[in-house]
């Protein structure tokens, strides 16, 4: 059937014009729309605001610049558009910040390919820590106040900005794994702190801002690496089986903390 | 033509706010109906924190508050407010590698706009609304400052919000942008509630049809600005020397002294203006307090 065989039925014409039409019958009418003048006609009578609307819309998406790397990547993996504009704005996912957490894991790694991997594993899960107090709050955070009156839940931005950092992250500490010397397990023994960590932080900032939070979680994980040196393999208690489930059950303790926290983050406070 | 909406679209009373031992609100009420109204004070009286209170960034620690018919201090009220209300702070910021349509597109998935064509339609509009749409492929660490600050405006009306809150909008503008600016304003305010904070007095006579006066933390005066003007009636004057005991006394434009306050000899009164006004009702309320 050809173009000029087949023409749009009438309920379906009406719902274009409603905008009441989803994807991807929308398509496939706006296609058809765009090279049937009979079509054209039909709706123009049916109802003559929706062609400007059909205008406007067209106008609208040409406007429409093209995403950038990031926002593409994102949504070829299957990120929705919007989601992936939010993910955008993350502050620290950024050329530079890539470069500092790559040129820390890299020097990380050197340390323990010359004297030992407790540098490496005790570092790597700061590196999350770091990123997601850079990532929100009014310090970091340039349109922090225009999120905070925004309709849009702030936990829920705040969940997704430390997910992106968590996961960009998390994917540079496993290549860096991958360049360290043979330890076995014990080579992966950041992954659970670096996520037992980034949730305590994240159920403090509720109470305390990111900054003060992620410090203090950060200070209390250097306390606890030091005071535990020369523990097993991987140099620490921290990194032998135990010391891993325990930071395992901690981590699903911040984790419900968060969750109760959640209301505290909509809750307008004093910028700091 | 501006409608009077039947009940105020934001309602305080009793609010106060300290940052710390500093008490930054006392004890304001004020309420905003249709059209533009400005919030007038110097620098440091509580203009900012007032409309962070009124656009659901703060809580005030004490007084009662509904906007757009809604409380703001409970969850379900803060969300419809939120849904109802565009702000431009202070000092807008913006992320350094988005064009303004990618900005203002961001904005909008903030204010839950997630359909993608609908989302482009509503940053096509707020664009065209400030003169932008020409400047939308351009990032906005390239645009000048008055450019940035349509861009945050635009951002501020996406979704046709019923209540606008501009904290100092026209700050930093040269003279010919502050001009393009009070006129998109005031064509905002046609349809719609604008609360905006200014230290200019002529932003108040060129825009507003209420203000409410802010001093050290509390609502000296509300009404139009012909009212604030009235407060110096009989008190404004002309000569040809300084008059030392004026509230003020400055050498104007003409070469003749203009002083507001008590006369020299031989001086002619003047038509109060809003800043005779202002300046009556701020150094008094200042000259009140010195005396205890």
């Amino acid at each position: 059937m050809t173009a000029t065989e087949w023409h749009v039925p009438e309920a379906e014409l009406r719902r274009y014009g409603e905008r009441t039409m989803a994807p991807p019958v929308l398509w496939s009418t706006e296609a058809h729309l765009a090279a049937c003048a009979a079509c054209q006609d039909r709706l123009a009578e049916l109802d003559p605001q929706a062609v400007a609307a059909g205008w406007a819309r067209l106008d609208a998406e040409l406007d429409a610049p093209v995403p950038g790397l990031v926002e593409r990547l994102l949504t070829r993996a299957g990120v929705a558009d919007h989601t992936a504009r939010l993910l955008a704005a993350t502050p620290v996912l950024r050329l530079s910040w890539v470069t500092a957490v790559v040129s820390t894991l890299a020097l990380a790694a050197l340390v323990a390919h010359l004297a030992h991997p407790v540098v490496f594993l005790a570092t790597a899960p700061l590196l999350p820590l770091a990123g997601v107090a850079m990532s929100f709050g009014p310090r970091a955070d340039p349109t922090y106040e225009i999120s905070v009156v925004a309709p849009m839940h702030t936990f829920r931005l705040l969940l997704l900005r430390s997910s992106a950092v968590l996961a960009v992250t998390t994917v540079l500490s496993a290549a860096a794994t991958l360049a360290l010397p043979e330890f076995g397990l014990v080579a992966l023994g950041w992954f659970l702190p670096a996520l037992a960590l980034t949730l305590a932080s994240l159920a403090l900032t509720a109470r305390l801002g990111p900054v003060l939070a992620a410090a203090s979680v950060a200070l209390g994980w250097i306390a606890l690496v030091t005071s535990t040196l020369g523990t097993g393999s991987g140099g620490s208690a921290a990194f032998v089986p135990v010391g891993q489930f325990a930071t395992a059950v901690a981590g699903a303790l911040a984790a419900v903390a968060l969750a109760r926290a959640r209301r505290a983050f909509e809750t307008p406070r004093r910028l700091r | 033509m501006i409608v009077a909406p039947a009940v105020p679209v934001v309602r305080a009373s009793h609010l106060s706010l300290r940052y710390g031992r500093t008490p930054a609100l006392t004890d304001v009420a004020f309420t905003l109906g249709g059209g533009v109204t400005g919030l007038l004070g110097p620098n440091g009286a509580g203009k900012t924190t007032l409309l962070r209170i009124v656009a659901t960034a703060l809580t005030p620690d004490h007084g009662e508050l509904t906007v757009l018919g809604a409380d703001p201090r409970t969850e379900p009220g803060r969300l419809a407010v939120r849904r109802r209300l565009g702000y431009l702070p202070q000092d807008p910021g913006f992320h350094p590698a988005f064009t303004a349509f990618e900005f203002i597109d961001y904005v909008a998935i903030l204010k839950e706009l997630t359909d993608r064509r609908a989302r482009h339609e509503e940053v096509c509009r707020v664009l065209a609304a400030v003169g932008l749409r020409e400047h939308r492929g351009k990032k906005i660490r390239t645009l000048s400052g008055g450019m940035r600050q349509r861009v945050a405006l635009a951002a501020a009306l996406v979704g046709d919000p019923d209540l606008l809150v501009l904290d100092e909008p026209t700050v930093g503008l040269d003279p010919e942008q502050r001009l393009r600016f009070r006129e998109v304003i005031a064509e905002l305010g046609e349809g719609r509630s604008v609360l905006l904070s200014t230290h200019q007095t002529e932003e108040v006579m060129a825009l507003c049809q209420r203000v409410v006066v802010l001093d050290r933390g509390q609502a000296r005066f509300e009404g139009t600005p012909a009212d604030l003007a009235a407060l110096a009636d009989g008190r404004v004057w002309t000569s040809g020397s300084r008059a030392p005991e004026a509230l003020a006394s400055w050498r104007a434009g003409s070469g003749r002294y203009r002083h507001v306050g008590e006369p020299p000899p031989g001086a002619e009164l003047l038509e109060p203006t809003v800043e005779d006004g202002y300046l009556m009702l701020v150094d008094t309320t200042a000259q009140q307090e010195a005396r205890g």
